[in-house]
């Protein structure tokens, strides 16, 4: 596995960024979690509800790329302790995204707080909240 | 086309709060684990420990009704449009590729806001606990689903 970090408060975590969202990959993920909700494949249920002309992901889809970026930095994905966020808005098909955060507080546990986010454009928030990371 | 549900009153969507749900099981599969890990960009691990998604995807799945039994539960249906709201998700302990959990929970809290570019929405918030097989909680998914209603 990778290092474990030695952070301090106020560190940048290193960001993480999705090229373009797939939207085949929607379908697979539908299927899997067995969500009928049509928004993640039928373009024309998305029209219809004036969402745009794109499917849209499944927001666990936009968490797990966060656990991701978390586990990419922390050494492991299984170092989160915690993971706390809202879904500021839709992310669609082709969209590029870029996922981060920031240390905020760091226990003598040897847990550490984080913001973490996701954005599209890396500037538009799509989701964000908070994280914690064992580093012990 | 599609049609929104009624809107339920607020004493109906009141009453939703305690309302435990059936429970059950979730087995971590492989086959799943690697689909997710696919989906997600998430690395294929080889030392048997689950992506922590998949402590919400435990949840929700052995909560012992369907996504969209959920929607019907709370008075709405996916032609609605429901929302993610909120999500917390507590790693006691990764979950294992191959185990089996058991999932037990409720409803939490049911509220009914107005937004100036909403309109009428109802927030419903739920607590899952995934059981491990020796009978420890690894985790507890605390998720809440926005549903847009019909104006009244």
């Amino acid at each position: 596995m990778s290092t474990v970090p030695d952070p301090s408060i106020g560190d940048e975590l290193p960001r993480l960024v999705i090229e373009a969202v797939d939207a085949e990959k929607m379908k697979t993920m539908a299927a899997l979690l067995g969500d009928s909700n049509p928004i993640h494949w039928d373009v024309a249920t998305v029209r219809e509800l004036g969402m745009g002309d794109q499917p849209v992901n499944q927001g666990p889809n936009n968490l797990g790329y966060v656990m991701n970026m978390l586990g990419g930095w922390a050494g492991g994905a299984e170092r989160i302790q915690e993971i706390r966020v809202r879904f500021l808005d839709n992310v669609f098909a082709g969209d590029c995204l870029e996922a981060g955060g920031t240390v905020t507080a760091i226990g003598d546990d040897g847990a550490v707080e984080c913001d973490v986010w996701l954005a599209r454009d890396g500037t538009h928030p799509v989701l964000a909240g908070t994280a914690t990371v064992s580093l012990v | 086309m599609t049609s929104m549900t009624l809107t339920p009153t607020t004493d109906e969507l009141e009453s939703l709060v305690g309302r435990q749900f059936p429970g059950g099981t979730y087995a971590v599969e492989p086959w799943r684990v690697w689909l997710t890990n696919d989906v997600i960009g998430a690395p294929q691990r080889t030392d048997g420990v689950a992506h922590p998604m998949f402590c919400y995807y435990a949840a929700m799945a052995g909560l012992g009704i369907s996504i969209d039994e959920m929607f019907t539960l709370c008075y709405a249906s996916a032609d609605d449009g429901p929302m993610f709201g909120e999500c917390d998700i507590q790693q006691l302990r990764p979950l294992e590729i191959g185990a089996t959990y058991t999932v037990r929970g409720e409803i939490t809290s049911a509220v009914r806001k107005q937004g100036t570019r909403t309109g009428t929405f109802d927030i419903v918030a739920f607590q899952l606990e995934v059981i491990a097989p020796d009978g420890e909680v690894s985790s507890i998914v605390s998720n809440s689903f926005i549903f847009p209603r019909r104006p009244q």
